[in-house]
């Protein structure tokens, strides 16, 4: 504010003027996207939290009620939040693990790196209902070649998709399998690790695991941390594995004549995002979905300001 | 990208020790690649099981046999038949097309803007764009459904999917800022004295060096409008004629609740155009997941 | 500093659209459709019909019903869009627009009430009326109920689905059974007789009772019983009926005379699909099934290496004399109310729901049973004597089906949960979780209306 009292020779001026006009210019895709696709919904589904509408009739003002009967008169969303943390709490913690331990893997590789590489990285490429259909059927208690091979192993052949303590590990188990994004981010990490410290440490009379505990974890702690919180932030918008794999498991799809049971079984696959399009999309209650997009909202984004913080080097300054 | 082992060998050593240090190196050889091959198995097999199976007869895939007695590959020809299956491939090239296109049109001088124009705001801009990319798309579809419905009368068809991305996509912004920030200032002061005005900068300089990060966004977006499925079930799947191979793929399993020989060939061929491409363009799609990183 | 300012404003520019689009939501109100459309006149007229049907012989049975449609009224010209999911037609005839079909059929029931009480779909009554169709002398009592809301008739039964018992044959034989059960006790006592154990799992299990046992759902069960879900007062009735309780408590003796939760868990999750020649019921590792009338098409097709018959679902020993009755659910099918055609489409509605040889050869082609007292009676009804349970069933007065609500199946799935909590021993307390169960379910109805 200071800078306004001083005077500002004109040219600087034009200069100044000319170089907003060519900021807005080249921002205005964005800034128009922001507004139709961002700010103004956004805004719009905190109103439409207060509202009753159908998505038919005309909405009438419902004040908190929708907000009341989420939060005290709707158990699924206790159960959809407690599935979101479970993914969250086992989901991230297992992927980040496995993708730095396949990460590191690769890394050590030498005799078909290539192929390993493309190999580990495969999966994530897999459309996702493509790859849960794939896994629905691999994992198909009856009839999958998953449980064949378990006994004919002698293992437990757990009921995956289909028993409500096995739901979410059997996501689990297909959110591990697509680590292809994880376990390049990671590998790059490692490669940037300096040759040097390892040296150092060896000379020091390090082992492996000491070498890992002191060298390589301090210089990929960051990566860890991004890992950790764009894990978080995925799984709060994860929806179409868990859909997919209820509605096939529940053998409900498409057009077989029963409806399906959201987040089969017994609401073990349900999540918030799936909360969203249940009540606004099959229920048509659009206020109390609108309450659910706004929780998911703050909770997004209490995550996401993990990441702005400087300190978490996701905005690297020129 | 080369992959270096982080195990160095001594240069000269004694011969005793140095016959130590080779059988450990090859112990540490045979350990690290068993654990390879292991971990190929899971992320392979799985392919392996697909395709198997799509192969098989209606009765076979319904039993646990692993390998098919005969092999039907005609089962691939019968999924093709499917009515609509021919306008699902249509679509879904279209949005992934005239998605991937508009959103690089639409979101390079955007990124070349906030890596760099020097202005107020620019990290607010720069926190904004992050914020929508973390976005779940489900906390705005309510909204957005009822403008694409009641105001703009285009639910069922692939508009809605379409021209948001003709107003920069938050991801690849982000991703082509990070890659911009990497260009030398140099190089734009240069031009600059040459007498290129910004745009021409832009085009001239800065998008040839930039080339290979374009690709790796441009191959981010095709996969991800490939592989959407909570887009097309919201905004299109009200109209058959403007379903995508991931709605059409779950319909697919719903009129064929019997055939899991035919679902996995459908399957399979859903998969596969991603997988040549990737094949293909290897290299640009590993440099783009590292630039989503940060640096360490 | 400029630019700031201009950033700003920009925004608020943006942000005053958003506004302008959101008031302009706000404001979009009831479709409102006409009546007519020239059809009645001769003149040519361009219907749509969205179905959910899929399968190839179903689609096939479908399109030659439309054609003999067309062959009577050669002015009213049909397109049909078959494999359409219950939800994306109710969100399209919400948005309406251009696109949006005139006649639409739903698989599921539980949606009737949304479809009435939102005037998403017409109110057919009117209709009805001008034609002289007397619903109560053409529709059974049952499928009436489902397709009605609030004396708001916005929808017809087209087809439907009864309840009954799949029986093993030659396992009965093996196990001295003569004759299929008729009661619970019987039941029990059957279903005992024909569990064998092996190891910690079953070489056979008499009956599969737990709630994801595929048909085995409360609701089903509960046809047995034909209980009120919903008093007069529109609150639900499941605490203080005691046939609900009874039905809780009866399922959970069974699970745990059968082998416990737990054991018949195990052997349920390894079950094949449903809806394939995986069938648990088929590939014989169960004795006995709930099913609907289809599974006797799925068998007849896939052949079972043991004799299978059909009977009525036995009924609870105090209510021996109501052997049976079944649960009973169905098709439906509307006009969007949005439609602008809506002679046209009431003309094809008639037919498809009301005209005799129509509604029995669709009936025959599908193995569904028919939905009007006229074609239950139908002699060319298909004959085979294990699909004539389900229209005897059907024909029961004491056959009963869930009634349309508000909010849909919302008050089933919550029914549902309940019995997951109790089958699993979770919620120990029957009385308190049927009241907390009411609660939930009076607090969506409230949240809904």
């Amino acid at each position: 504010m200071a800078l306004a009292s001083t005077p500002v020779p004109a040219a600087l001026k034009a200069k100044r003027r000319r170089e907003a006009a060519r900021t807005l210019a080249f921002l205005s895709p964005w800034l128009i996207g922001f507004g139709v696709f961002f700010a103004y919904p956004l805004i719009s589904t905190v109103y439409f939290s207060f509202m009753k509408y159908d998505g038919f009739t005309a909405p009438t003002f419902n004040g908190l009620k929708n907000w009341d009967y989420v939060l005290a008169h709707y158990p699924s969303f206790w159960t959809g939040l407690g599935n979101t943390l479970w993914l969250v709490l086992v989901m991230v913690t297992l992927r980040v693990a496995f993708g730095l331990g396949i990460g590191l893997l690769i890394t050590k590789v030498r005799t078909g790196a290539g192929f390993f590489r493309s190999a580990f990285y495969l999966p994530y490429l897999a459309p996702p209902v493509a790859a849960t259909m794939a896994f629905a059927f691999l994992l198909n208690p009856g009839t999958g070649p998953v449980n064949h091979l378990l006994g004919e192993l002698g293992l437990p052949q757990p009921g995956w998709f289909t028993d409500p303590s096995w739901s979410k590990p059997a996501l689990t188990l297909l959110a591990m399998w697509g680590i292809g994004d994880l376990m390049v981010i990671f590998m790059a990490a490692l490669l940037d690790v300096p040759k040097e410290q390892y040296e150092a440490a060896e000379l020091d009379g390090a082992g492996p695991w000491q070498k890992f505990r002191f060298v390589t974890f301090p210089n990929i702690s960051p990566i860890v941390m991004f890992a950790v919180v764009t894990g978080v932030i995925q799984t709060m918008q994860y929806y179409t594995q868990a859909i997919v794999a209820g509605k096939v498991a529940s053998g409900v799809i498409g057009g077989s004549g029963q409806q399906f049971e959201p987040g089969y079984p017994h609401g073990s696959t349900w999540t918030l995002p799936q909360m969203v399009y249940n009540l606004g999309f099959q229920r048509f209650d659009t206020g109390s979905a609108c309450v659910v997009a706004v929780i998911l909202f703050a909770i997004s984004m209490a995550f996401t300001s993990l990441l702005l913080r400087r300190k978490s080097g996701f905005i690297n300054e020129d | 990208m080369t992959l270096t082992s982080t195990v160095r060998l001594p240069a000269r050593a004694t011969s005793a020790a140095a016959k130590l240090a080779r059988r450990r190196a090859a112990l540490h050889w045979v350990a690290v690649h068993s654990f390879a091959i292991a971990a190929a198995l899971f992320f392979l097999l799985p392919f392996v099981f697909v395709l198997l199976t799509s192969v098989m007869s209606d009765q076979q895939a319904l039993t646990s046999d692993l390998w098919p007695t005969e092999w039907h590959w005609g089962n691939y020809a019968k999924v093709w038949r499917t009515p609509g299956f021919l306008s699902w491939w249509r679509n879904t090239l279209l949005y992934a097309g005239a998605g991937t296109l508009l959103t690089i049109l639409s979101s390079v001088p955007v990124a070349y803007a906030l890596a760099k124009f020097r202005f107020r705001g620019r990290n607010l801009a720069l926190m904004a764009v992050i914020s929508m990319m973390m976005l779940p798309p489900q906390v705005t579809v309510i909204p957005m459904y009822l403008f694409w419905a009641k105001q703009m009368h285009l639910t069922g068809s692939l508009w809605p999917l379409i021209i948001p991305m003709a107003f920069g996509d938050a991801f690849s912004i982000f991703l082509l800022r990070q890659f911009l920030l990497t260009i030398p200032k140099e190089y734009l002061e240069a031009a600059r004295i040459d007498g290129c005005g910004d745009l021409r900068t832009l085009l001239r300089v800065v998008l040839p060096m930039a080339k290979p990060a374009i690709a790796a966004v441009a191959l981010f977006q095709f996969f991800y409008c490939w592989n959407d499925y909570f887009g097309p079930q919201i905004y299109s799947s009200e109209n058959a004629g403007a379903w995508t191979l991931s709605y059409g793929l779950e319909s697919f399993k719903g009129a064929h609740h019997t055939n899991w020989n035919l679902t996995m060939a459908a399957t399979l061929l859903v998969t596969a155009p991603v997988l040549v491409l990737f094949f293909f363009a290897q290299k640009a799609f590993i440099e783009g997941v590292t630039l989503t990183g940060v640096k360490g | 500093m400029d630019t700031t300012r201009r950033t700003h404003r920009a925004l608020a520019a943006l942000t005053g659209t958003a506004c302008l689009a959101l008031l302009a939501t706000a404001c979009t109100g009831t479709n409102s459709g006409g009546g007519q459309d020239g059809s009645a006149a001769g003149q040519d007229v361009n219907i749509t019909f969205w179905h959910g049907w899929s399968q190839d012989n179903e689609v096939k049975a479908i399109a030659d019903n439309v054609a003999a449609f067309e062959k009577l009224h050669p002015n009213i010209h049909v397109k049909v869009v078959g494999n359409i999911a219950d939800d994306k037609s109710e969100q399209a005839l919400r948005a309406g627009g251009d696109e949006a079909p005139d006649v639409v059929s739903s698989f599921t029931t539980d949606n009737v009430g949304k479809f009435c009480s939102a005037g998403v779909w017409a109110d057919l009554g009117p209709l009805l009326q001008k034609d002289g169709i007397d619903p109560a002398k053409t529709f059974p009592a049952a499928m009436l109920q489902y397709s009605r809301f609030q004396g708001n008739q916005c929808s017809l039964p087209l087809l439907g689905d009864a309840y009954g018992l799949y029986y093993n044959k030659t396992a009965f034989a093996a196990a001295g059974i003569t004759a299929p059960p008729k009661t619970f006790s019987e039941f029990e006592a059957d279903a005992v007789k024909l569990t064998r154990a092996e190891g910690d799992g079953y070489q056979q299990l008499g009956f599969m009772p737990n709630y994801h046992g595929y048909e085995s759902t409360p609701t089903h069960f509960l046809g047995q019983y034909g209980p009120s879900y919903f008093g007069p007062d529109g609150k639900s009735d499941i605490a203080t009926d005691p046939k609900v309780a009874a039905m809780y408590t009866w399922q959970k003796a069974l699970v745990d005379k059968l082998g416990g939760f737990d054991k018949l868990e195990k052997y349920r999750t390894g079950f094949g699909d449903e809806f394939s020649a995986k069938n648990p019921f088929t590939t014989g590792q169960v004795a006995m099934a709930i099913d609907g009338e289809w599974r006797t098409a799925s068998l007849a097709e896939d052949k079972p290496n043991f004799e299978w018959a059909t009977a009525p679902f036995p009924v609870p020993d105090d209510q021996a004399a109501s052997y049976g009755r079944g649960y009973q659910t169905g098709t439906i099918i509307g006009i969007a109310k949005g439609s602008r055609k809506q002679t046209a489409s009431w003309e094809l509605v008639k037919y498809l729901t009301t005209d005799t040889d129509a509604v029995v050869s669709f009936a025959n082609a599908i193995h569904n049973v028919p939905s009007t007292l006229a074609a239950l009676d139908s002699p060319k009804l298909d004959a085979d004597a294990n699909f004539r349970t389900f229209i005897g069933i059907a024909k029961n007065p004491n056959s009963s089906t869930t009634p349309a609500s508000i909010n849909g199946g919302a008050y089933q799935v919550s029914m549902q949960n309940l019995g997951y909590e109790f089958e699993a021993g979770k919620q120990g307390d029957l009385k308190a979780g049927l009241a907390a169960t009411a609660k939930e379910i009076d607090a969506a109805v409230q949240q809904a209306k």
